[in-house]
């Protein structure tokens, strides 16, 4: 298994969300501390004295070309970082496959290597049983409307859509038990339509897929 | 050179008097005001809803609603603020003030803005009866996703009551929005060209633009709906529910920047008159406005990042290029403040905190543009807290400062300015106590649109500051409220031009008389007429005195 070639949907983002972030708190500051200073210091200057200067194009011509090189720079990160997540991913060989259907108010993940169907949300209680380090290949369907398959842990959603089959493969890094919801909005019992994730060794995960989805995790 | 100044003499207009005449004047003054009477009324109800939303949400599997009346409240929340109260509010400044911005004694087409306000508040009541039905209000959220809006997964007259309150409300604001663009390119008073246009009213042109080029396909969109939901197979599908997230968005991006624009305008006006200078960089101020406008129709897309129907760069590329015009925005108001005077009067401080807030929504815009940070962010409370810092803590805001920069103009009184800083910090505060705490809850996985969360002390700590912050937003609007009976009742009377103005609305007494202007308009020679006189009193005084110019 390529294991340095996996694409790691939660560091990507944490990385790309960290420059961004930092920009963003610079630009803050700064742009509150201008227009702070310059708001008191004109509390202090004489009524008639008030500057008449209106307008000054050139500076804000270079403004704005200033702002296009940020633009640029800021979609250049945004492209490399979203290529990884959207395409790259998707040529990673997976390790195992995953069909997620969604309907209102409940998910069902069938594992084909096991023939093992189980569910939550509104009823069930089952955990998505994945393996670590390992590409996971999953099936996203919708038998109604439209909900969200989220699991915050890895920074990343997508939308499950009756009618059409979307396909994601995500990496879980370490073993652990994670939340999962639908983010999309799907009706009465939405707030209900919740799961968890259990990434445990593939070793395990192998056992617990021969144990006919049994075996405690 | 005022062809516009002895209209009382052209055609002796037949009044009703009274309540009933109030109702059906076509005066734009009294149809703006009307239509901003009703949008606060509006306000108020949709402020409620959220009032009960938060309580719900003070603990983590409270009871005091049901999951079914949450998605009401929700849907209501969103569909009150947004169709009856931020985009009208928006059109209801700019049907009151453009007229006198530009010089003109009537607006265009009245009778056709009269009936646009009708239509769009019988849409505003058509939505609001759906909580009188049995299955109650609307419930399929404000943008009321295909399948989920079908009548097959939300049925019920609620739901139909809304799609029609929907698409007629939207109907109204645009007939009212055609109305000014005709008046702003057709009755401009002589000398007022387009590059003199005040800054407010480029702020309404760009934003009636975008209505007359936007606001067609939600009617449209609504109508389908409405067929979809009668049995007529529309959004049938991947494609159909795609259709429709298109459809809906092309109309629910740009009416982002309808709410935005006037109120841009509005705390631009309050800065102008509170620095005593001019505001700066008017034409690249008015390039950016076009920019804007013209990107802004061409972003909807960002929205659907996570259906896999749409090109993610593209709509990435458009977005994240909002940058531009909204860094020139900013570079103007620092201009404005720049070796200014300033006065930090009520309405000046509802400028600069519209301009310092909204600099959060617009920072956090840049965040989700994109696509890989959306793919954490869509539908979380980093959303949530996204588009209320960009609609609440920046366009209300906004719609503060201009309430209390005209409020002397459109009744004569002034508002009072210690009951209005109260009012401020009340509002500052609450609004970043509600509104902060969601970037974090949505970090930290909390979803939108659910009226139960898992028990976790921090997440319930954060709702409970958000609850308690919605309560001091709450006790601000009625420090407002309170404001506005007592300068009624005990007016403190302003005078024609209370904060030396610089545009032409100053120019008229206070209120302005039935055909706005009864003495001739000063020349018009720049963006700012009342100024251009005041810098010449200024300069003759200071040449009587002997000093340079």
């Amino acid at each position: 298994m390529p294991a340095l070639a996996l694409v790691d949907t939660r560091h990507e983002y944490d990385h790309l969300g960290e420059i961004y972030l930092a920009i963003a708190a610079a630009v803050f500051a700064i742009v509150v501390l201008f227009i702070i200073f310059n708001a008191v210091r004109g509390r202090f200057r004489a009524l008639d004295a008030a500057s008449r200067t209106h307008e000054n194009n050139p500076v804000e011509l270079g403004y704005a070309v200033f702002l296009a090189g940020v633009v640029a720079a800021l979609l250049w990160l945004t492209f490399s970082t979203e290529h990884r997540v959207d395409t790259v991913s998707l040529h990673e060989k997976p390790y195992t496959t995953i069909d997620v259907t969604a309907s209102q108010w409940e998910w069902s993940f069938y594992y084909p290597q096991g023939g093992i169907t189980h569910f939550s949300g509104f009823h069930g209680r089952q955990p998505l049983v994945v393996p670590t380090n390992e590409p996971v290949r999953f099936n996203l369907y919708s038998r109604d409307v439209i909900h969200a398959f989220w699991v915050p842990y890895l920074r990343f959603k997508r939308d499950l859509i009756q009618g059409a089959r979307e396909v994601v493969v995500l990496d879980f890094d370490r073993p652990g038990l994670y939340p999962g919801r639908c983010s999309q909005y799907c009706g009465l019992h939405h707030a209900e339509m919740v799961f968890n994730v259990r990434a445990i060794s593939p070793a395990r995960y192998e056992a617990w897929l021969r144990s006919g989805g049994r075996a405690a995790v | 050179m005022s062809t516009a100044t002895t209209p009382s003499a052209l055609t002796p207009p037949l009044r009703t008097p009274g309540f009933v005449g109030a109702l059906i004047s076509t005066d734009h003054k009294r149809i703006g005001l009307n239509l901003g009477i009703m949008s606060l009324i509006f306000f108020l109800v949709g402020g409620i809803f959220a009032l009960i939303m938060r309580s719900q949400l003070y603990e983590p599997n409270n009871s005091v609603v049901s999951d079914n009346t949450y998605n009401q409240l929700f849907t209501m929340h969103g569909s009150t603020m947004i169709y009856l109260f931020v985009t009208p509010m928006a059109l209801a400044l700019a049907t009151y003030l453009v007229p006198l911005q530009i010089g003109s004694p009537r607006i265009s087409l009245p009778r056709f803005t009269l009936a646009g306000f009708w239509v769009w508040l019988s849409g505003g009541l058509i939505m609001q009866s759906g909580w009188f039905t049995s299955d109650g209000a609307g419930r399929a959220g404000w943008s009321a996703y295909a399948p989920l809006s079908n009548g097959q997964r939300t049925p019920g007259v609620g739901m139909d009551l809304w799609v029609i309150g929907a698409g007629l409300a939207v109907l109204g604001m645009l007939m009212i929005g055609w109305a000014v663009t005709v008046t702003i390119l057709r009755r401009r008073a002589p000398g007022m060209a387009l590059l003199r246009m005040p800054v407010f009213t480029w702020t309404a042109l760009v934003s009636v633009l975008m209505v007359v080029g936007a606001f067609p396909v939600l009617v449209f969109a609504m109508a389908l709906l409405y067929a979809n939901r009668m049995g007529v197979a529309i959004f049938q599908g991947f494609t159909g529910a795609i259709d429709w997230q298109d459809l809906f968005w092309f109309f629910g991006h740009p009416v982002v920047y309808v709410m935005f624009f006037p109120y841009l305008g509005c705390a631009a006006e309050a800065i102008a008159a509170g620095a005593h200078k001019r505001w700066f960089g008017y034409k690249a101020f008015v390039a950016s406005m076009m920019a804007f406008a013209a990107l802004s129709m061409s972003v909807w897309g960002h929205h659907m990042f996570i259906t896999g129907g749409v090109v993610n760069e593209y709509f990435a590329f458009s977005s994240t290029m909002l940058i531009i015009p909204a860094g020139i925005e900013y570079f103007d108001c620092i201009g404005t403040l720049w070796g200014s005077s300033a006065r930090f009067r009520v309405a000046m401080l509802f400028g600069l905190g519209f301009f310092i807030q909204f600099l959060i929504g617009g920072l956090s815009g840049i965040w989700v543009a994109s696509p890989t940070l959306d793919y954490n962010s869509y539908g979380d409370y980093i959303v949530i807290a996204h588009f209320h810092y960009t609609l609440f803590a920046g366009s209300v805001f906004g719609f503060f400062a201009g309430v209390y920069h005209w409020f002397p103009k459109v009744t004569g009184a002034r508002l009072r300015e210690g009951l209005g800083k109260v009012h401020f910090v009340l509002l500052v505060i609450g609004t970043n106590m509600t509104f902060g705490p969601m970037f974090a809850l949505g970090e930290e996985g909390m979803t939108r649109r659910i009226s139960r969360y898992p028990t976790n002390p921090e997440w319930t700590t954060l709702n409970q500051i958000e609850t308690i912050g919605a309560g001091i937003v709450a006790l601000s609007i009625l420090v407002f409220l309170v404001n506005v009976v007592v300068s009624l009742r005990r007016r403190v009377l302003a005078g024609d031009d209370p904060w030396q103005g610089h545009t032409l609305e100053w120019w008229t007494s206070s209120p302005p008389p039935p055909h706005n202007f009864d003495r001739p308009l000063p020349p018009i020679r720049s963006y700012a007429p009342l100024k251009d006189l005041q810098e010449q009193i200024e300069d003759a005084e200071r040449e009587k005195q002997g000093a340079p110019a």
